[in-house]
């Protein structure tokens, strides 16, 4: 009895070759029936998100099953061109190793993101509905959720943000606290720019307003974030109420000078305002910061925020790896001292399914 | 021998356990919430111990255990842990603890050490009046302590911001709008508790007459002092790092003129 897991990722291939091997949300239920029936798996998952699809499963020999699930792969997908090259294949201790580490964030893209642990709990939810999973398969995910939980309460390996977005984000929290009451202001809508407005969005920031040369852009983003479009000529005069500013203008000279915020500033009562420069050449003037209460960041900043974070989070795998083996030789363990009775309970299940139709139900 | 002294000692087991649980969250780069739990267990076990202590003193003399310098300083400790096991959980002020257990364990340590804890030679002048204004008192420095430690939080987070170098302490911190205003209200706490306690000193006065002027002026400065610090961050004259500052010295300076008239006038 082996555990296999066959798939690519986004550092296997690329986009062109995970888009064709992509499994739509809305037909798994239908894709485990082909997979089990063209397959001879006991038990099978399938991880489909945009980096990654992977098919989890458990066979009784490793070598029967490879050769077929490949097949599958190809067939389903009706694929002219093989892409065997461009898929990984773990089995056992392997395969039970990628899982706990996809579903960790280790093995992401961005290191330690936690949006992968959704997608593996949606897959494993959707295999289970499908009553492609079993015995095995239902404990293997189940632990792979927990050592996704203790990594993350033990490690570093999930703070800070590693994006000039949620880095601006997370200072703005750290300045204001809860966003609820916080007015932000975008001035100029480029592409970072909108990205930090939605960040904030996310979190709750209150009133967004958002001016633009042109106004149509304006106005679409403005839709977009549920906020207000205001003239270019208006964001002056709206400035004092405003408590986060995102620059990001084509302006050649900065648009905010400290001349311009010491009266303002004595306005908002020394409420702290914070300015987040996007703009190259940039718009904001560099002596603002001297002032009390005032937080000027410019892309430079957040950007090596980002970076710092996104490298303590590189210093912090090798303790989640430690961590991952203790949580991989604890299901190992179980495994052997349960294979027997697994087995004996598969091989009755082979004996009844040769008198009535093949059924996958789970087992637990 | 187990005197009430040793249940003191026990408890500063316990702050520097607290301390240490801290080192452990900075090296852990902010990672585990449980840390924070932990925290509050073993700052809570001291403050038991350090509440026996306090019951044990105050069975010997047959009064509120405030007869002596080191008693008063062991009460004044004490009236800070006791306002960061309120304020913490209830305004979710993450790690406020690793900011009071080190001020906690200085204060009492060096009580402690010190040779302050003596017998008083002439019989104190008894009072109801007199305890009730001590202990109130005690309770508003055990806020403005606090006060001292949240602005100290205050700075190190502002300075992170200003100067866009985040340290491990970072993402630990809370926000620096959040500790202006429990800074704030820590202030207004203990403002009024000493309010109160200045109008107990001015009753038992008019009653017993026993207080010295260096006590007096001190007393006034103080309470001036703070007086025109709540006012000021009321009015919106002072906001965020001046407050803090102005709120730190306020404390340093009034530590200093406490030990001066105890220690030149007993």
């Amino acid at each position: 009895m082996n555990l296999i897991v066959i798939g690519l990722n986004h550092r296997s291939a690329p986009v062109e070759v995970r888009e064709r091997l992509a499994f739509a949300k809305s037909n798994l239920a239908e894709a485990h029936g082909l997979l089990l029936a063209a397959t001879p798996l006991r038990e099978s998952a399938i991880l489909s998100t945009c980096n990654r699809v992977e098919i989890y499963a458990l066979a009784d020999s490793a070598a029967d099953a490879v050769p077929s699930v490949r097949r599958f792969l190809h067939e389903h997908h009706k694929l002219s061109d093989p892409v065997d090259a461009y898929l990984y294949e773990h089995r056992d201790d392997g395969c039970i190793q990628h899982l706990f580490e996809v579903a960790c964030g280790l093995d992401s893209m961005v290191l330690g993101e936690t949006e992968i642990l959704g997608q593996v709990k949606e897959a494993y939810s959707a295999a289970q509905e499908a009553g492609a999973t079993g015995a095995v398969l239902n404990r293997l995910f189940q632990k792979a959720f927990a050592a996704a939980k203790h990594i993350r309460s033990t490690t570093a390996i999930t703070r800070g943000s590693t994006s000039v977005g949620t880095v601006a984000v997370d200072l703005a929290e750290k300045i204001f606290g809860k966003l609820g009451k916080c007015s932000v202001m975008v001035i100029g809508t480029g592409e970072i720019s909108a990205a930090t407005a939605r960040a904030l969005r996310s979190r709750g920031a209150g009133t967004i307003l958002v001016c633009s040369r042109t106004h149509e852009r304006a106005e679409t983003l403005a839709v977009e974030l549920q906020g207000r479009a205001i003239s270019y000529e208006q964001w002056a005069s709206e400035f004092s109420a405003v408590d986060i500013v995102i620059s990001s203008t084509a302006a050649p000279h900065p648009i905010i000078t400290k001349d311009k915020l010491i009266p303002l500033m004595k306005a908002r009562r020394l409420r702290p305002l914070f300015l987040i420069d996007i703009a190259v050449p940039r718009d904001i003037e560099r002596a603002c910061s001297e002032l009390e209460s005032v937080y000027l960041y410019d892309i430079d900043d957040l950007q090596v925020i980002a970076r710092e974070n996104m490298a303590a989070r590189e210093r912090e795998r090798v303790a989640c790896q430690a961590l991952i083996a203790q949580h991989v030789r604890r299901f190992v363990n179980w495994l052997e001292n349960n294979r027997g009775a697994l087995e004996e309970r598969y091989r009755s299940r082979t004996a009844n399914a040769t008198l009535s139709s093949p059924a996958h139900t789970p087992a637990s | 021998m187990l005197t009430d002294r040793t249940f003191l000692w026990l408890a500063q087991v316990f702050y520097a356990a607290s301390c240490v649980v801290t080192l452990r969250r900075l090296r852990a780069g902010g990672g585990g919430t449980n840390l924070q739990r932990t925290n509050y267990v073993v700052m809570a076990a001291g403050f038991a111990l350090h509440t026996v202590f306090l019951y044990l003193r105050g069975q010997a003399l047959g009064r509120c255990p405030l007869t002596n310098l080191f008693e008063t300083q062991a009460f004044v400790a004490w009236a800070a842990v006791l306002f960061f096991l309120l304020i913490g959980p209830s305004y979710r002020v993450s790690f406020l603890g690793a900011f009071t257990a080190p001020l906690v364990l200085v204060i009492c340590l060096a009580a402690l050490i010190s040779p302050v804890d003596v017998v008083r030679a002439e019989p104190l002048v008894r009072s109801g009046w007199i305890e009730f204004h001590a202990a109130i008192a005690i309770l508003a420095y055990g806020a403005f302590a606090l006060a001292f430690v949240t602005g100290a939080m205050y700075l190190l987070q502002e300075r992170q911001l200003k100067t866009r170098r985040l340290t491990s302490s970072f993402l630990l911190l809370p926000s620096i709008e959040q500790l202006d205003v429990i800074h704030f209200r820590l202030l207004i706490m203990g403002f009024t508790m000493l309010t109160v306690a200045m109008i107990g000193g001015v009753i038992s006065y008019r009653i017993v007459g026993h207080w010295t002027t260096p006590k007096i002026i001190w007393a006034s400065s103080v309470w001036v002092l703070y007086g025109a610090l709540v006012l000021a961050r009321g009015l919106w004259t002072l906001r965020g790092r001046k407050v803090a500052v102005a709120s730190m010295t306020s404390f340093v300076l009034m530590l200093v003129g406490f030990w001066g008239v105890n220690l030149l006038q007993p």
